[in-house]
């Protein structure tokens, strides 16, 4: 039981502390495809550290849910991270259904994020907020038949057990993990605004779906919510890495490594995507949040049926 | 592996649905070929013949590389614009084929309780045919439906695959070369068309109507 | 060997030669021969002279024998007033047409007798969708707009007919799996021996898309579109072509899996799908032949509404089926008749519209008696013989189980009548205002020493009603279980 605790908290450290140096690779890659040097890979700690000395300014006419909302971001990442399961440490919290709390505890951070980007009255963060609750819409389904339907064929409703019951035997199960890890994919570039969806590194305003809503926050507030969005794409990262872990390892390290590995192997992946993909145009885009919920729906159809 | 195969065909059909430009259908034509083809060989890879190798070859010549490349000399010869026109939105169409996709999935499983059937491809193939009278209903351009026709006998090679019927080679090689030549003489009706009638939209056949 | 030859391989090496040679007169006297042994051979197989030895994939029985005699028929008259239809002037870019036209007239030939005389499902797809192929450049023939936009129509919607057509034979294999059928490859006879083997909701399955595929082609509401559009703007000898011989051939493809339905449990459901089928395309003739101002368009809708009744027929059974098969020779027949005439006053008035034809009786007296005469034959006045068909038809509807059919169709038919009657009566004898038309008579031609004949030989036919017909088509009853 004390072993366990550990092994949580030690997880959670461990994804705190490793969500910036994540997204630093995915930067570095990126500019490296792209024939740049670029930004040393530790840039988002050091960004970070300078976001925490500088003032705090809020808008005049916003009231307490400006005040609370980056703290309410940030408090629910953690708690959300403490309920993903890294290697064969069970996460702190686990529980039976606790994949729809993980679901909609991301959820209440969005919610709250837009809500504080309308509380804002600047129309910029309206429009954001917008294009992110319209989008929000349409992948939430996606990852309902993406973990859902993993959940249905395993037959368990915790995520730690769901992940524990993949095993890789035969073949048919391995080509619906991978066409599961596509969609899980497509899930993950939603949900962290990342190319095709949304270009993290634009400037014009009217393009932007998540920069948007942050637009006008600083100092703490700004920290906070940086670093939410560092630690989402790491937890999305280790959903994904997960489907081809095999938990039935035996060996920590063994284990440990090839964590490390599909993590690299992650980094790649988005940063090639990143750099060879051009944005959709924005009607286009539940569309192709519908193409993923297909491939969800129809993996889900073909796996049932060929039992 | 058939299996896989069966569920590739059911990506590249998604596809169709949410491409928009005329040359996406002529690639998942390419790419239904190719998977048609690999479908077919998978038998005679354990008992290997001569004679089993000649369906696999012409499918590959004829609707791999003979058709597309025809309909690309359409596209080029009578400079259509890239994007097509749809008639109803991409999204509702999307929402409307995994409706289809999944109802019939569900009957063919409830059939194949009665007779035994191999259900994956048999609900592929039955998929594309259905979703093939889709795109004929719902998109406006002519060559698109030429496309349209060419996923339905697609889909229903798959489907013919799955019932495991023994046809001999001669049949399944007479309705290539009759898809060919119907696509052929459909090339020229379209060249004929686009010169002399205004466009090619279904909307400029509008003049034998009661 | 031999019939085959005649029948199939005769007609093919006649259209490679029709490639190579250019001159109209040559190709013509080329044609004509295999048009004459086809006839010739048809009606010997027919009459008992000649008993058959076909390869693997044919066969004959009577259903065939009685079939390929119809298609013999109608295509030696076509065949012989070719020529000089040919000869009268078309536009321009219609001229080079006229090269192909016996090319694809004699691969017709073939692919048709193919289809009749095939003893397989998969051989049986493949003719049909030769014929389909065969006869589409041949609606381009005129090279206009309308023509176009026909010929991409019938291809088209004919194309998708045909592919559900081979969806439900796939169907009929799937209903043979587990049986000893399997395997045995959509030969016709062994399905007919073991019906009642067959797995029955395959079995509904597959005539539905069987029905469904070849209705396109028949010409049968509500897939009627292609085929009007098709008939109503080709060229007269081809639309008398298609009118007289294509669509019964497609008919012999549901006359078989009827065939192989019979002994099962399905067969009720599949009578009552064709009872609804030829209620609705008798229906669909009716309201369309209210607003219909071209006449071959209406010829078209007489087409759908006849096909409609021998669809009714074979659906209602006994009886009916028996003035069905009457009414399918005779229909034939009395449609080659009225698109020849029809062609005659298109290519004097060169206008499909009624509006603008008028004053026939007084200017084509010989074309407008013709026609008179051929209207009446076709709505069942006597002595024509679709008044025997047609009489036997409603008897069999009478005595059978739905009685209350026979007053709906016959409201239908009367208005038909009515209808087709106003136009024709008003195309032969409304005085026209229009005085650029040249008023010569037009002089006795050919294409109507052809008419008369063939009226002689469809009232001869109906009055003398040879035995030998009447036991052919009683052993074709017996086959689909109807003893007299």
């Amino acid at each position: 039981m004390g072993i366990e605790i550990i092994q949580g908290i030690i997880s959670i450290i461990i994804i705190i502390g490793l969500a910036p140096l994540f997204a630093g690779f995915i930067n570095k890659l990126k500019a490296i495809l792209t024939g740049r040097i670029g930004a040393p890979v530790l840039l988002p700690y050091y960004e970070l550290q300078k976001l925490f000395k500088k003032e705090t300014i809020v808008a005049t006419d916003s009231s307490f849910i400006s005040r609370f909302s980056p703290l309410l971001n940030f408090i629910i990442m953690l708690i959300a991270s403490a309920m993903l399961p890294i290697g064969f440490w069970k996460p702190l919290i686990s529980f039976n259904g606790d994949i729809i709390l993980f679901a909609y505890m991301l959820g209440l951070a969005r919610f709250f994020q837009i809500l504080a980007a309308m509380d804002i009255g600047s129309s910029f963060e309206g429009m954001g907020a917008a294009r992110e609750a319209t989008f929000a819409l349409f992948a939430e389904p996606i990852f309902f038949f993406t973990l859902g339907s993993v959940a249905f064929i395993s037959g368990q409703t915790s995520m730690y057990e769901i992940y524990h019951s993949i095993r890789l035997d035969n073949v048919s199960y391995i080509v619906f993990i991978i066409i599961c890890s596509i969609s899980a994919f497509l899930l993950a570039v939603t949900e962290c605004s990342r190319m095709p969806i949304d270009d993290p590194n634009t400037h014009l305003e009217l393009t932007m779906i998540h920069e948007v809503m942050i637009l006008d926050n600083s100092g703490l507030d700004l920290y906070l919510y940086q670093y939410s969005g560092y630690i989402k794409l790491f937890i999305y990262g280790i959903l994904e890495i997960s489907f081809f872990y095999p938990f039935s390892a035996h060996s920590y390290l063994v284990g440990l490594i090839i964590f490390i590995f599909g993590a690299i192997i992650l980094t790649f992946t988005l940063a090639i995507v990143e750099t060879i993909t051009s944005r959709f145009k924005m009607k286009n885009i539940p569309q192709y949040l519908l193409f993923a919920t297909a491939i969800g729906i129809l993996n889900l159809l073909i796996y049932t049926f060929t039992k | 592996m058939g299996n896989v195969l069966s569920i590739l065909f059911c990506l590249s059909l998604f596809y169709v649905c949410i491409t928009s430009r005329v040359k996406g259908f002529v690639t998942v034509l390419r790419i239904q070929g190719i998977l048609l083809s690999i479908i077919i060989v998978i038998p005679f890879i354990y008992h290997f013949s001569v004679f089993g190798i000649i369906l696999p070859v012409t499918i590959l010549l004829v609707k791999v590389y003979l058709i597309p490349k025809y309909i690309n000399k359409i596209i080029l010869d009578l400079d259509i614009k890239r994007m097509i026109e749809p008639t109803i939105q991409q999204f509702s169409f999307l929402l409307l084929v995994i409706v289809t996709m999944t109802v019939i999935f569900i009957v063919t499983h409830i059939l194949s309780q009665s007779t035994e059937l191999n259900v994956i491809p048999f609900a592929s193939g039955f998929s594309a045919i259905i979703i093939g009278i889709y795109i004929i209903m719902f998109r406006k351009k002519l060559i698109v439906h030429v496309a349209g026709f060419l996923i339905l006998e697609n889909g229903i090679f798959l489907f013919g695959t799955s019932v495991a019927s023994e046809l001999p080679v001669m049949i399944e090689m007479g309705m290539l070369l009759d898809v060919f030549v119907v696509v052929f003489l459909m090339g020229i009706a379209i060249n004929n068309i686009s010169t002399t009638l205004s466009g090619f939209d279904v909307t400029a056949l509008g003049r034998l109507k009661d | 060997m031999f019939e085959f030859f005649i029948f199939i391989i005769l007609p093919l090496i006649t259209s490679l030669i029709c490639y190579f040679i250019k001159n109209l007169r040559i190709q013509y006297c080329i044609s004509l021969v295999p048009g004459i042994l086809h006839f010739g051979l048809a009606l010997c197989i027919f009459i008992g002279f000649y008993h058959t030895n076909l390869p693997f994939l044919f066969g004959i029985d009577a259903l065939s024998k009685l079939w390929i005699l119809i298609l013999s028929n109608v295509y030696f008259w076509v065949v012989l007033v070719s020529y000089s239809y040919l000869k009268r002037p078309v536009n321009s870019k219609a001229e080079a047409g006229k090269q192909y036209y016996f090319l694809l007239l004699n691969f017709y030939l073939a692919a048709n007798s193919a289809a009749i005389l095939s003893n397989h499902f998969g051989m049986y797809w493949v003719a049909v969708e030769a014929t389909t192929l065969s006869v589409a450049p041949l609606i381009y023939f005129y090279r206009n707009e309308e023509a176009l936009e026909a010929m991409w129509k019938y291809l088209f919607l004919i194309s998708i007919g045909i592919a559900f057509a081979f969806i439900g034979i796939l169907f009929l294999t799937l209903s043979a799996k587990g049986t000893i059928l399997e395997g045995k490859q959509l030969f016709f006879w062994e399905f007919i021996k073991n019906a009642g083997q067959l797995n029955p909701i395959w079995l509904k399955a597959s005539f539905v898309f069987i029905f469904v595929g070849l209705s396109t082609k028949i010409g049968l509401a509500p897939m009627q579109s292609g085929d009007i559009d098709a008939t109503s703007n080709a060229p007269s000898p081809i639309a008398a072509l298609m009118s007289g011989s294509l669509r019964i051939t497609a008919l012999l493809g549901v006359l078989r899996i009827l065939e192989i339905i019979r002994p099962t449990a399905t067969y009720e459901f599949a009578k009552l799908i064709m009872i609804i089928g030829g209620m609705l395309s008798i229906f669909v003739a009716f309201v369309f032949m209210f607003k219909v101002n071209n006449y071959k368009r209406m010829l078209a809708y007489s087409s759908v509404e006849h096909l409609g009744i021998i669809t009714l027929g074979i659906g209602i059974g006994g009886l009916a089926f028996i003035g069905a098969i009457y009414h399918a020779i005779y229909n034939s027949i009395t449609k080659v008749i009225l698109f020849l005439t029809a062609g005659n006053i298109h290519s004097r008035y060169q206008s499909r519209e009624v509006s603008k034809v008028t004053s026939v009786m007084k200017l084509m007296p010989v074309t407008g008696w013709l026609f008179l005469i051929s209207f009446f034959a076709i709505s069942g006045i006597p002595p024509s013989g679709i008044f025997f068909s047609e009489i036997k038809i409603f008897e069999g509807i009478l005595f059978s189980t739905k009685p209350g059919l026979l007053f709906i169709a016959m409201f239908f038919l009367l208005f038909i009548f009515i209808n087709m009657g106003k136009i024709i009566f008003s195309m032969l004898y409304n005085k026209g205002t229009n005085d650029k038309q040249d008023n010569s008579i037009e002089k006795f031609e050919f294409i109507h020493f052809v008419t008369i004949a063939l009226l002689i030989i469809l009232i001869a036919l109906a009055i003398i009603s040879p035995d030998i017909l009447f036991n052919r088509i009683s052993s074709i009853g017996k086959d689909f279980g109807i003893n007299l």
